[in-house]
């Protein structure tokens, strides 16, 4: 071996490693759905993906790792090399709350936001059967017979579960009510169905599985489907726990170099104001909801702060 | 309901119905077989297909593929002694001996013969009673289902063969590897010793191939060369004579009625049915005595039950718009991106569809036999290759099948140790059974008592009391331990009477 090869060598590496990054992607781009295929999030990424593929001319595809409620996808991929070529799709329970109640290697720190998709209000519910009409029918109900009310959740520090503790402590009856946690909302709401328990709370879609009366709606407006659903702050639930959203976006593990967040948010703009993402959209109840790298980052760490109120009145610390 | 059959039949009879149904139905059966993918994994990895499908085609794909899986879960279990999934882990403790002896043909006939009746029975229960049965699902709540896992670990004791207390040990270990992960009422992280990969536990099934599978690749290897048992000999599928029935219908048919009730009741899943089925099977059938060595009443009472699941777990599913299960709930996730809104009123406002369904579901259970028996033509050859090379694809087919389902190195090591773990516990005569049942049984188990403890606030009495069903299964489940010391008993006396 000659200094002249040695020399080109280190120069076209060099050269190869500037091409890079223009060239980005060279290589498929991995999207990790963080639950099981089949899934709400697994739907979302499968319909997201092609549009994305388009989006940044190269290879996109889905994988799946699930378990502990998201937080082993979001630890593996935490310690990924941070080369936009592996990202997750996290929600506001993986990114914001799990590592707030919960040992796992990752926090508000550990990540390169990219964007975000989609972004669903949840309700407070109730089954069409019981006498409750409105939150003051609760609040009566709970002070009248303490302690015999029961509420469900899809598990401790779900969506779910924050929203039903926003509600209850923003009208500060909860530490009166029981607590029911199920493994997944399928079971809860058919515990709701049967009577088992007596309150619920999900976004929209969910609430229409079953024959259920909304109470309230953790939204800044009312929604056009119920007109007649008061939002969380008419029904007397104060900030910060009057909006909820099930939000979710991508997201790179931290320390992405400028030009591939770069390319890969504008990819996912365009994936997601696509035609063929829209029609998904519309068919699957997702509520598109597009931010930018910036805008995303900052709303993400503004929620990660904003939701240890929620995780304080939910009793989860 | 029947009124839509015509409707529902014309949507049937169309060459992508029936294709869509053949070719799921094959790639179901090849799935489920292979260790380690199961029915939800194999149920979504045709989920991207049917997005581009009609209403109804996609639905019976996905049907399709779920009867399959569970029917194919049979192959592996009793050729190789490895649960496809882990609702055929009871087919191995029969299926397998058989094997051994050289009868593999003859125990795949008794399991696909009782796979098919056990389907065939559940589609048309769903055909007549969907409504009515899925409003008795609703009746069980936390406590009822507490009662009935509690029934299903009762069948601890009927897998242990040799020692009982190394049978219930072996159940405690189970129960004790099902804890490790989140507690299911707070979520905090149990005995996982700050490693974030225990998060979410040990993966099942890569503890149910690690022990089965793996073990036995192990056992073989330790032996020498002259003392190696012949591999199972196969060469098709041989479907048990009319007069082999003889004696074993009535647990043909107490298997298929345990199968669909458990399948309609929500939270147990195929796995119980199957389990519990043994256990029904091992008290009551004529031959009750061979059970563990090769019995057929052993694989009937497994896979007729397994099988009948699929149809009853279709039951809430369609008529309350509740998920069953995970797979039930990629069904009705599919209905979502057609644009149809699963929930109560599901059956009322698409009749035809339904009827299409359930309809299409009864043609997918007549297609296992003919199915069945082509694949396994097709496979025969391949489980004649040498034991060297069949035992390396044993553990290549494992392992490509649990990283496949998550991707985790993780899951691979748990699937190493556990079959390191699995043989020394047999060389200590530990059966392995318990402990699967253990596993598969101990989450709900926790999940339900803990939800019932909330929901009576800590009066344990009121779970018999407050909640009659649950009482009446409290019954059975004291009845199911005593019989045997009880039969024991009067067994001896009349022995010592007689000498």
């Amino acid at each position: 071996m000659n200094y002249v090869s040695v020399t080109t060598g280190v120069i076209s590496l060099i050269l190869s490693a500037g091409a890079a990054v223009a060239e980005f992607p060279e290589r498929p781009i991995n999207l990790i759905a963080p639950f099981n295929a089949g899934g709400g999030t697994d739907l979302l990424l499968r319909g997201l993906a092609p549009h994305f593929a388009e989006a940044i001319g190269g290879d996109v595809f889905v994988s799946n790792m699930a378990g502990g409620s998201g937080t082993v996808a979001a630890s593996a991929l935490q310690g990924q090399r941070a080369d936009g070529y592996q990202l997750g799709y996290f929600s506001i329970t993986v990114s914001t709350i799990q590592p707030q109640i919960r040992d796992v290697p990752y926090g508000v720190d550990s990540w390169t936001p990219i964007c975000s998709v989609a972004a669903s209000p949840t309700l407070l519910f109730t089954s069409a059967d019981l006498p409750y009409m409105s939150a003051e029918d609760v609040v009566a109900a709970v002070k009248a017979n303490p302690g015999a009310l029961v509420y469900g959740s899809s598990g401790a520090g779900a969506m779910t579960h924050l929203t039903t503790v926003a509600a209850f402590a923003g009208l500060d009856i909860i530490d009166d009510m029981v607590h029911l946690p199920f493994q997944g909302s399928g079971p809860a709401v058919q515990a709701l169905t049967a009577g088992t328990i007596q309150f619920f709370g999900d976004t929209e879609i969910l609430m229409q599985r079953g024959d259920f009366r909304p109470l309230m709606v953790f939204n800044n407006e009312r929604l056009e489907t119920y007109p007649d659903v008061p939002t969380a702050a008419e029904a007397g639930i104060e900030a910060p726990l009057n909006e909820l959203y099930l939000w979710g976006g991508l997201f790179a593990p931290a320390g992405v170099e400028p030009e591939v967040v770069a390319k890969l948010e504008s990819a996912c703009e365009e994936a997601v104001s696509s035609d063929g993402f829209n029609e998904f959209a519309a068919n699957s109840g997702t509520v598109i909801n597009y931010r930018g790298a910036s805008e995303f980052d900052a709303f993400f760490r503004a929620q990660y702060e904003a939701n240890s109120v929620l995780i304080e009145a939910a009793g989860l610390n | 309901m029947i009124s839509a059959i015509p409707d529902a039949l014309a949507l049937l009879l169309t060459t992508e119905a029936l294709l869509t149904l053949v070719l799921g139905t094959v790639l179901g059966i090849i799935l489920g077989a292979m260790p380690g993918i199961g029915s939800t994994v194999a149920v979504a990895m045709v989920l991207p297909f049917t997005l581009s499908m009609g209403q109804a085609p996609a639905i019976l794909l996905l049907l399709a593929v779920y009867a399959g899986s569970v029917y194919g879960g049979s192959i592996s279990a009793i050729l190789i002694n490895t649960p496809g999934t882990p609702q055929s882990a009871a087919t191995c403790f029969d299926g397998y001996p058989m094997a051994q002896r050289g009868e593999a043909g003859q125990a795949m006939g008794w399991a696909t013969v009782a796979s098919v009746v056990g389907g065939l029975v559940s589609a048309v229960v769903l055909l007549i009673a969907a409504p009515q049965l899925a409003a008795l699902a609703l009746n069980f709540g936390p406590i009822e289902t507490f009662a009935l896992v509690l029934l299903g670990l009762t069948c601890i004791v009927s897998v242990s063969t040799g020692s009982l207390v190394k049978g219930l040990l072996a159940g405690a270990i189970g129960i004790f590897l099902a804890s490790v992960g989140g507690d299911p009422v707070t979520g905090q992280p149990r005995f996982t010793f700050g490693n974030w990969q225990l998060i979410s536990g040990f993966n099942l099934l890569a503890v149910v191939i690690g022990i089965f599978a793996l073990s036995e690749v192990f056992v073989r290897a330790s032996k020498k060369a002259d003392e190696i048992s012949e591999l199972a000999q196969f060469r098709g599928i041989v479907i048990p004579r009319w007069r082999d029935w003889t004696g074993r219908k009535k647990n043909l048919a107490k298997s298929v009625l345990i199968g669909n009730v458990i399948g309609v009741l929500p939270g147990t899943g195929a796995a119980t049915a199957a389990f519990i089925s043994y256990a029904e099977g091992k008290r009551s059938s004529p031959n009750r005595d061979a059970f563990g060595t090769g019995e057929p009443d052993g694989i009937v009472s497994s896979e007729a039950a397994n099988n009948a699941v699929t149809g009853g777990a279709l039951v809430p599913t369609m008529a309350l718009g509740i998920p069953g299960d995970a797979i039930t709930a990629v069904m009705l996730a599919t209905l979502t991106l057609h644009g149809i809104t699963p929930g109560f009123r599901l059956m009322e406002d698409n009749p035809t569809l339904i009827a299409a369904i359930f309809a299409g579901f009864f043609i997918i259970n007549l297609l296992l036999l003919p199915l069945g028996m082509g694949l396994a033509r097709v496979a025969a050859p391949i489980l004649r290759m040498r034991e060297g090379f069949m035992m390396t694809g044993v553990v290549l087919l494992c392992g490509v099948g649990i990283y496949f389902v998550r991707g985790n190195p993780f899951d691979l090591l748990v699937m190493g140790f556990a079959g390191v773990f699995g043989f020394i516990l047999r060389r200590q005569g530990v059966p392995m059974a318990p402990l699967v049942i253990g596993m598969v049984l101990g989450p709900t188990l926790e999940l339900t008592l803990r939800q019932g403890l909330i929901l009576t606030r800590g009066d344990m009495t009121s779970f018999a009391t407050d909640h009659p069903i649950a009482g009446v299964l409290f019954v059975i489940t004291a009845l199911a331990l005593a019989f045997p010391i009880v039969r024991g008993t009067l067994a001896r006396r009349r022995l010592s009477k007689t000498t």
